[in-house]
């Protein structure tokens, strides 16, 4: 099937999303809450897009709308930078100093805010990320608490949870990097929360946590290398393959 | 009415009525009926029914077949009604209705404009059974529907039939109901499930909750009928956990049902089999919304889900749903019953049948009412509502619950129907109507349910959660005589953008108490930012109270009645307001007869 995405014609699969096929033709759209591993959060909205089919023109958000049909599409129409300019704002509302939400309000030829009270320590933009990636984890050591304005991530009581394994997922997937993680002197900081770092057998460097070395072994295996750092125990992979192979 | 000659005494045991003790007038008309044994003459059965709509005017008891209505009734008023209207034949002048339109009691609720000009459909057993006894409901007419669906119409037909009729969803969109039905039906995998939203999170609605205290068992038989048209074998009720009756109620129903045969294994001899169960809900706002409602059955977190797949294809546990309003299933008996036509003959082009209100804020009848779509504005709340109450002018009606909109006395004779609500900004929603007087503030109204969504909003996507907050900031600010002379088009823009862009209903409705009060009171946004002024004189920091001297004649009804002391002066002469005691309540201005009471801005005066 074929659809025309700011007149360009792309090729696309029965129920493939938007965002997927735009990016494939090199046509870019801002995103926040999208990430590859973690797909359909859909809370950002900055990925809007128009689609038109016939008569009906419609605003739909990009990153999880499976196309169906021939539609066409429009990406940076003036109604959607209009939108997308004030979703900025928001954005830039909530978390006026964050490098990322700055560079996207220059972008978009947008002021610093001015209209709104500010907390200019904020970073969050609640994507809910990192809730998915702990989830995925199989952890549960985060989640949002509250509804409404009054929305946040944290763990139970905002005390440290006895479940979390300092793995650092969740500011690994964050897009705004509002995670405070700190590795220093071997010890990582993490909501809360103080983890012993494990140095890599082979290379010698800090590279998790004892919790998550511990919690990969209990999950996966003793024999799946978790003492090694992931660019030795790739390397160990490859010398392994190399060996079997005899290359 | 009930059959041979015996009198059925109805007490309405709506929460209106509930909250004003009728359960205690109930039990005490029960216990001296027992006592004076008029058993003997006339077999007389005491009923605690669901709400009979008059809810300001409650407890309310009605008297058949004598056509007797009365209002108002307390404990005390027992022993009388038993002598004289049961014993005597009698009617108690003091608890009857006085009617505003003919200016003296009536004896009979058809004698009201309240209730003549009404047509109860979803609301036809109401009022009018016991809702414990499924002989009551059967006795009405119930479950005939669902015999002749199950044992002479194929699925298809049924849809055909609803489809015909022209029903839409009842619960917000109005989404055509047999257009639903049919994708639901056409899916080919299993099992498929039906859902009756019985959430009702819109403060200050209780249609739902009447329907399912008064009468369950209609919602039931709809389900069944939806059930058998659309494929499916089971069930979920879903109700708010606060409403402790309708659960009761209901679930009672449900086991009723089974005993009886209407629910279970080979229903009515049909070969078809489905049951339902109870679902409760914990009563956020969002989780009304139908994706955020499966999700809360299924046992997750309530939150709504991005739905470019409709639920009919992947609902509940990802499998064909049909989701229906409660007034929208205990709707399905009676368009089966009746027939499409006749369903189709009640209503505008586009909106068919009846719609069920709750009518409350300043009119003179506050309560539960069920009108042919199309009714104007206007016979609504002044023929049906009575007019507003204390003889003031009306300003604007609230329609569609939280995220509905204002609509201004320029369009009072609009018709009620589905686009018509739409087209003037606001919606149908479930069914809400607030009746706003003249002492209403129309930017502190838009702050009002712009604080109610910031907290309800799931706080999932960023234009609702942020766009909400930063809206609702900006109208604090003007209310509190900070407005900027760019607010208004930033609460444009921003409303615009949310009602596009945010993930669910609740988001992309929320801007619309902003954006029709800005649209149809833009001058009182704009004394309040200009001008600094609040001209209905509710904004705190904006209004002045003073006297007119001209027109002060010194009765001292505003020094009395001021809850602060701050009218200061002597009888007989001009009294005067002093500006560091007032609380700003109105009551003086309330209270004055000869209109000398007025208020200005805070800056520069105002008529
Ligand atoms: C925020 C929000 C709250 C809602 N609350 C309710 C509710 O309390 N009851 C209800 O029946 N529908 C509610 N709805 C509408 C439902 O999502 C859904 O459209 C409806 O239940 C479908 O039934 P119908 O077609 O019979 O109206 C709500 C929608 C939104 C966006
Ligand atoms: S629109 Fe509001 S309620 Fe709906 S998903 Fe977004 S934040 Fe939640
Ligand atoms: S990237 Fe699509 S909503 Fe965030």
């Amino acid at each position: 099937m074929e659809i025309i995405i700011d007149g360009k014609k792309c090729e696309a699969q029965y129920g493939e999303y938007l965002l997927d096929i735009a990016r494939k033709n090199g046509i870019h759209i801002p995103t926040l809450c999208h990430s590859d591993a973690l797909p359909g959060q859909a809370t950002c909205r900055l990925c809007i897009v128009e689609v038109v089919e016939g008569s009906r023109r419609r605003v739909v958000t990009s990153c999880v709308f499976p196309v169906t049909r021939e539609v066409e599409v429009f990406t940076n129409s003036e109604k959607i930078r209009r939108m997308r300019k004030n979703i900025i704002r928001l954005l830039s509302a909530r978390a006026p100093k964050n490098e990322f939400i700055q560079k996207l309000r220059e972008e978009y030829g947008l002021l610093q805010e001015t209209r709104f009270a500010v907390d200019e320590k904020e970073n969050c933009i609640l994507c809910g990320l990192c809730v998915r990636a702990c989830e995925e984890m199989g952890i549960f050591a985060i989640s949002t608490v509250n509804r409404g304005i009054e929305k946040k991530v944290s763990t139970p009581f905002d005390e440290a949870s006895d479940v979390c394994i300092g793995c650092g997922a969740c500011a690994f997937v964050c897009p705004t990097r509002a995670i405070n993680i700190m590795d220093e002197n071997g010890v990582r900081h993490l909501w809360n929360k103080e983890f012993q770092l494990v140095k890599c057998q082979k290379c010698g460097e800090y590279f998790t946590t004892r919790e998550h070395q511990e919690y990969m072994k209990q999950k996966f295996g003793e024999d799946n290398n978790y003492t090694l750092c992931e660019k030795c125990r790739k390397k160990a992979a490859g010398e392994k393959m190399a060996e079997c192979y005899r290359i | 009415m009930s059959k041979h000659g015996n009198r059925t005494i109805l007490v309405c045991c709506g929460p209106g009525c509930l909250s004003n003790h009728s359960m205690d007038v109930y039990e005490e008309l029960k216990a001296r009926i027992s006592q004076a044994k008029i058993k003997a003459e006339v077999k007389t059965e005491v009923k605690a029914t669901g709400c009979h709509g008059l809810c300001e005017k409650g407890p309310l008891v009605r008297i058949e077949p004598d056509d007797i209505f009365y209002t108002g009734v307390k404990v005390s008023d027992v022993p009388e009604i038993v002598e004289k209207t049961l014993l005597n034949h009698q009617v108690v002048e003091k608890l009857l209705y006085h009617e505003p339109s003919v200016g003296r009691k009536v004896i009979s609720p058809k004698q009201t404009r309240f209730y003549k000009k009404q047509m109860k459909l979803a609301l036809r057993n109401v009022g009018e059974i016991d809702p414990s006894s499924i002989e009551d409901y059967i006795h009405r007419g119930g479950y005939k529907a669902l015999g002749r669906v199950l044992s002479e119409l194929s699925p298809d037909e049924v849809i055909t039939e609803i489809e015909k009729s022209g029903l839409r969803g009842r619960g917000g969109a109005g989404f055509p109901t047999g257009w639903k039905w049919r994708q639901c039906a056409r899916m080919q995998y299993y099992p498929k499930y039906v859902i009756c939203n019985g959430d009702e999170g819109d403060p200050g609605a209780f249609m739902d909750r009447c329907i399912m205290e008064g009468d369950p068992h209609s919602v039931i038989e709809g389900m069944v009928i939806g059930a058998y048209a659309v494929g499916s074998h089971e069930g979920f009720i879903y109700i708010r956990d606060e409403y402790f009756l309708a659960i009761r109620n209901m679930s009672h129903a449900i086991e009723q049902a089974r005993d009886k045969g209407f629910l279970g294994k080979n229903i009515l001899g049909s070969n078809f089999d489905f049951d339902v169960q109870i679902v409760r809900g914990g009563g956020a706002f969002v989780c009304g919304e139908s994706t955020a409602l499966m999700a809360s059955i299924e046992g997750k977190v309530g939150e709504p889900r991005a739905k470019y797949i409709r639920s009919v294809e992947r609902g509940l546990w990802g499998k064909p749903t049909v989701l229906n309003n409660v007034e929208t299933w205990a709707n399905v008996p009676v368009i089966m019953d009746r027939g499409a036509e006749w369903f189709s003959s009640i209503g505008t082009e586009n909106s068919k049948g009846t719609k069920v209100f709750s009518l409350v804020g300043k009119v003179q009848n506050t309560g539960l009412i069920e009108v042919p779509m199309g009714m104007t504005l206007r016979e609504i709340i002044f023929d049906i509502g009575g007019g507003i109450a204390g003889g003031r002018k009306f300003k604007a009606v609230q329609t569609g619950g939280p995220s509905g909109g204002c609509i201004p006395e320029s369009l009072i004779d609009l018709p009620v129907d589905f686009d018509s609500l739409n087209n003037a900004g606001s919606m149908m929603g479930s069914g809400g109507m607030i009746v706003m007087d003249d002492r209403t503030c129309m930017v502190d109204v838009a702050r009002f349910y712009l604080t109610f969504l910031s907290e309800e909003s799931c706080g999932k996507c960023v234009p609702c959660r942020e766009g909400i907050r930063r809206m609702l900031e900006i109208l604090n600010e003007i209310c509190e005589g900070r407005g900027q002379p760019d607010d208004l088009d930033t609460l444009a823009e921003l409303g615009e953008m949310l009602k596009e862009a945010s993930l669910c209903g609740l988001g992309k409705s929320a801007p619309n108490p902003v954006l029709t009060t800005l649209r149809y009171f833009k001058d009182e946004y704009l004394a309040h930012v200009n001008e600094k002024t609040c001209p209905a004189g509710v904004c705190k920091n904006l209004t002045v109270y003073y006297i007119d001297e001209s027109q002060c004649k010194g009765c001292g009804l505003c020094q009395k009645n001021c809850p602060s002391h701050a009218v200061e002066g002597q009888r007989g002469q001009p009294f005067a307001i002093d500006e560091t005691k007032c609380i700003k309540c109105g009551s003086c201005m309330d209270v004055c007869r000869f209109g000398a009471v007025r208020i200005r801005g805070r800056d520069k005066s105002w008529k």
